[in-house]
């Protein structure tokens, strides 16, 4: 079974050295993303929507629930070990939000690069990896030229998001994990690295979790769309139908605050 | 646009000076703030939008540096030349009671141990000569009440309020006053959308009910700055582009820029998913270097040969919409 | 990779005046002893006669020649900094590392113990520990000051990498398969690699001063020379108050100067890797 799916996910965090204090981030949440689709997770801070892509990404360790990557679970106990890590980073690759963050700024940008092909084997030397890497670059609109050789200071935010897109041509992950990936872009470079995400799901047939508290980027990227709120998925449905008629008092609320540019909003003034 | 000039802006010139590099950060800027209106400014990231906010309070520092133009705001009998005051003239005169600014973390500026009405004495005594807490908080709870927020939240420590409570008791705090000229630099960017809604709310309270007389909000957010503004004003590169009333610019965005900006928006609503998301090719150009012609001139879809070699002036292509570009000025 | 951020360091007037009055001080320690081939122990002259050509700083109560005894002594001294350094180093590594790493209980345990030491009054403890030993080595002494030392550091270190491995770069790293040796290596040495630097020349500074504030109570090395037990001689035999000036003076200037240059060291560097600290 292709995509990604997920059982009954909880996770509690655990405070205090001698009383201990639990907060319950993730509340017994099961979705699944079919390959070829993207579905987003839409949620304010504090939703619990980044525990859940940690726990995806092996980052943390959930409480209880099963997490299936084509069909594997990743937490099982087998799976903890190197060679599975290595197994797992070639069909999962994570985008994240803050693009300086993204790369160490003691190397090149292109290291981002090289530990992709290392996953799959080629060594950074190798005649064929220069040709891969190019033709990845291209993939993501950047000439190779300009990326090459730089650090990470030196690029946009907008640049260096691509170029993580860049890794995913590369490894060619059954699943991709999008953690708010333009939230920190401004908004005349968001179109485009939005537009490598329809890309990579048209052409590579990639199952795309898309995070985000903007519903207005949910609702012009996904097919499904997830509405969290205090470690709940409290409605889910495609984009139009949760806009034109949201169910749960939250997404009433959440749809009705945010600011449209056609419409002014009528309860403010 | 009809209607009194609060503050003048005219050929305002602020630069960074950082190792004897210049960053044209505002560069030969000139606007109206007009009495009643709510002013939008757009921009994104390093357009010099921040900055203008210090220009407003005439509030610079090194290594931000003044190198011409002047600020008038004429809100007394006499007008009021901001660039010829000195600080401690600005803050005995200007600050908190003509103009006041809430800048984007402004809910951090509550004291975690003082009550709110602690914090409200403290902000609020040092304006009057004989003022007892009674007074004052009486006349927070009055204000508090007149724009529709909970009057007992004086009377709680900030970690008992919701952040957007706070946020809202700062504007109310700051405005205490009755300042003229009401700034607010990306007030609403870091709230979730329900309490963005609230501060918006809130912001057209003070203005229904002429507590301010006119609120220049800054924000990078076209969508968020089109509920509660009447003009916008669009920044780039350190220079205006385009200033126009707000529906005009929905309706028929003229400078490219704001054509581009416009279009890279995404809100959930029909017309966006037929229409598409748009993205400007290229980035911002360097302030210290700035393109000798049109500065949008590297990134625009309509450019020209003049573009290259001349600046645009900003002129006035059609009634109250000014626009700083050569393809615009051809077409219209 | 180095010679990026070694670059602007060398830009430094600040970092380059410290540099080179280190450098100065530094190799007369290390090179003046093999050329200036004097016994510091042994009579060389008359006694407490000032500088002349043939002791070119004069010599002490027992005729012993001052210049012999100071290169020695920043030699010494430099060995006890360093070695004080190092240990402090390690152990302050090695805590901050496995709580930060470990986290749970283990950086519970940890934390407490490296707070207990924090607030135990160190040259309390020093000067007890040295006056118990009748028979104190230089190498002996520098590992009680370094034992010492390193509370401060163990917490910044857990505190960085705290911050560290919660960055993306990190989880990318790991996301590559990545082992936890070669993640360390390459993704948080780097990242705590200056500041690290920063805290070993404070380190050496402390050392150095430290031995110094316990030879002048007279629980310094009980073998060997050091600018220290220089000043405790001088001051035994009160010779600021009989103005034997060539004495006391070239140990304690000796100490200033390493000690500044190396102060002025490590603020430069943090200015030139810290730009918030820049001058505004």
């Amino acid at each position: 079974m292709k995509g990604l799916e997920i059982k009954n996910l909880t996770k509690v965090y655990e405070t205090g050295f001698i009383i201990k204090r639990y907060i319950k981030a993730v509340n017994n949440v099961s979705f699944r993303i079919n390959p070829g689709e993207i579905v987003s997770l839409v949620g304010e801070s504090g939703s619990g929507k980044t525990t859940i892509a940690k726990i995806i990404l092996r980052l943390l360790n959930p409480t209880s629930g099963n997490i299936l990557v084509d069909g594997i679970d990743i937490w099982a106990k087998e799976n903890q070990n190197p060679k599975f890590a290595k197994e797992f980073g070639k069909k999962v690759h994570a985008v994240f939000q803050d693009p300086f963050a993204s790369y160490n700024p003691f190397y090149p940008i292109e290291r981002t690069l090289w530990q992709a092909l290392e996953l799959l084997g080629i060594d950074k030397k190798d005649p064929r990896a220069k040709d891969l890497m190019y033709e990845a670059l291209e993939n993501v609109g950047l000439k190779p030229d300009v990326v090459f050789g730089k650090y990470p200071h030196q690029l946009s935010g907008g640049e260096k998001q691509r170029v993580m897109i860049a890794r995913c041509w590369l490894l060619k992950p059954s699943l991709i994990i999008a953690d708010e990936p333009v939230s920190m872009i401004d908004a005349s470079s968001r179109g485009g690295v939005i537009k490598l995400f329809e890309k990579l799901k048209e052409e590579q047939k990639a199952s795309i979790l898309f995070i985000t508290h903007d519903m207005g980027l949910a609702y012009y990227i996904s097919d499904r769309v997830l509405i969290m709120h205090k470690g709940d998925i409290v409605e889910e449905g495609n984009p139009e139908e949760i806009v034109a008629n949201p169910q749960h008092w939250y997404t009433k609320n959440l749809i009705s605050s945010i600011p449209t540019l056609y419409r002014k909003l009528e309860d403010i003034s | 646009m009809s209607g009194k000039k609060l503050v003048e802006i005219k050929n305002v010139k602020v630069y960074y000076i950082i190792d004897g590099l210049q960053v044209k950060a505002v560069d030969d800027v000139s606007f109206d703030i007009f009495d009643g209106e709510v002013l939008g400014v757009v921009g994104e990231s390093g357009c010099g939008k921040t900055t203008l906010s210090n220009v407003l309070l005439m509030s610079i520092k090194k290594p931000l540096n003044f190198i011409d133009g002047s600020v008038t705001l004429n809100t007394q009998n006499e007008p009021l030349h901001l660039q010829k005051l000195r600080r401690d003239q600005l803050k005995r005169d200007v600050w908190g009671k003509e103009i006041v600014i809430i800048p984007q973390a402004a809910m951090n500026a509550l004291m975690p141990t003082m009550k709110i009405k602690d914090f409200i004495y403290d902000v609020v005594s040092p304006h009057f000569k004989n003022i007892t807490k009674d007074e004052v908080i009486k006349m927070a709870k009055e204000r508090f009440e007149e724009i529709g927020i909970d009057k007992e939240a004086v009377n709680r420590y900030p970690f008992e309020l919701s952040g957007g409570m706070k946020q809202r008791a700062v504007i109310a705090t700051a405005t205490l006053l009755n300042p003229k000229l009401l700034i607010a630099d990306e007030p609403t960017s870091a709230l979730d959308v329900a309490t963005q809604k609230m501060v918006l709310k809130t912001l057209n309270e003070l203005m229904n009910k002429k507590i301010v007389k006119s609120i220049v909000f800054i924000t990078h957010d076209i969508a968020t700055v089109r509920q509660i503004a009447t003009r916008m004003m669009i920044m780039y590169a350190g220079k205006i582009a385009e200033i126009s009333p707000i529906d005009d610019v929905l309706r028929e965005p003229l400078h490219p820029y704001t054509e581009g900006l416009l279009l890279s928006v995404v809100t959930p609503e029909p017309e966006i998913r037929k229409r598409g998301i748009y993205t400007i090719p290229g980035s911002p150009p360097s302030l210290i270097n700035p393109p000798v012609g049109c500065r949008f001139y590297p990134r625009c879809k309509y450019r020209m040969d003049i573009c290259e070699v001349e600046e645009p002036k900003l002129e006035e292509l059609k009634p109250n919409r000014f626009v700083a570009c050569h393809y615009a000025r051809g077409r219209v | 990779m180095l010679k990026t951020m070694l670059k602007p360091l060398f830009r430094s007037k600040k970092f380059l005046i410290g540099f080179i009055i280190f450098i100065v001080i530094a190799s007369l320690g290390i090179f003046g002893p093999m050329f200036y081939r004097v016994d510091p122990t042994e009579m060389a002259g008359m006694f407490e006669s000032p500088p002349s050509s043939e002791n070119l700083l004069g010599t002490d109560t027992y005729g012993r020649d001052v210049l012999a005894q100071l290169l020695n002594g920043i030699r010494s001294s430099l060995y006890i900094g360093i070695v004080a350094a190092l240990t402090s180093l390690i152990i302050g590594s090695l805590v901050g590392v496995i709580a930060a790493v470990k986290g749970g209980l283990m950086d519970d345990i940890l934390m407490g113990f490296t707070n207990i030491v924090l607030t135990t009054p160190s040259i309390l403890v020093a000067i007890l520990i040295a006056s118990y030993l009748k028979a104190r080595s230089v190498t002996l002494v520098a590992l009680i000051l370094g034992l010492f030392q390193w509370p401060w550091f163990a917490r910044a270190i857990r505190a960085q990498l705290m911050s560290l491995i919660n960055r993306e770069y990190v989880y990318l790293s790991k996301l590559a398969g990545y082992s936890d040796l070669r993640l360390a290596f390459e993704d948080l040495v780097p990242g705590i690699a200056t500041y690290t630097f920063m805290s070993f020349i404070l380190f050496i500074n402390g050392g150095i001063m430290g031995e110094a504030g316990l030879s002048l109570i007279g629980l310094g090395p009980t073998k060997g020379i050091s600018l220290g037990i220089m000043l405790q001689w001088a001051v035994l035999m009160e010779a600021v108050r009989r103005g034997l000036w060539w004495w006391f003076v070239p140990p304690g200037a000796a100490i200033v100067a390493i000690t500044s240059s190396l102060l002025i060291i490590s603020t430069a560097m943090d200015e030139v890797f810290n730009p918030r600290l820049r001058e505004r």
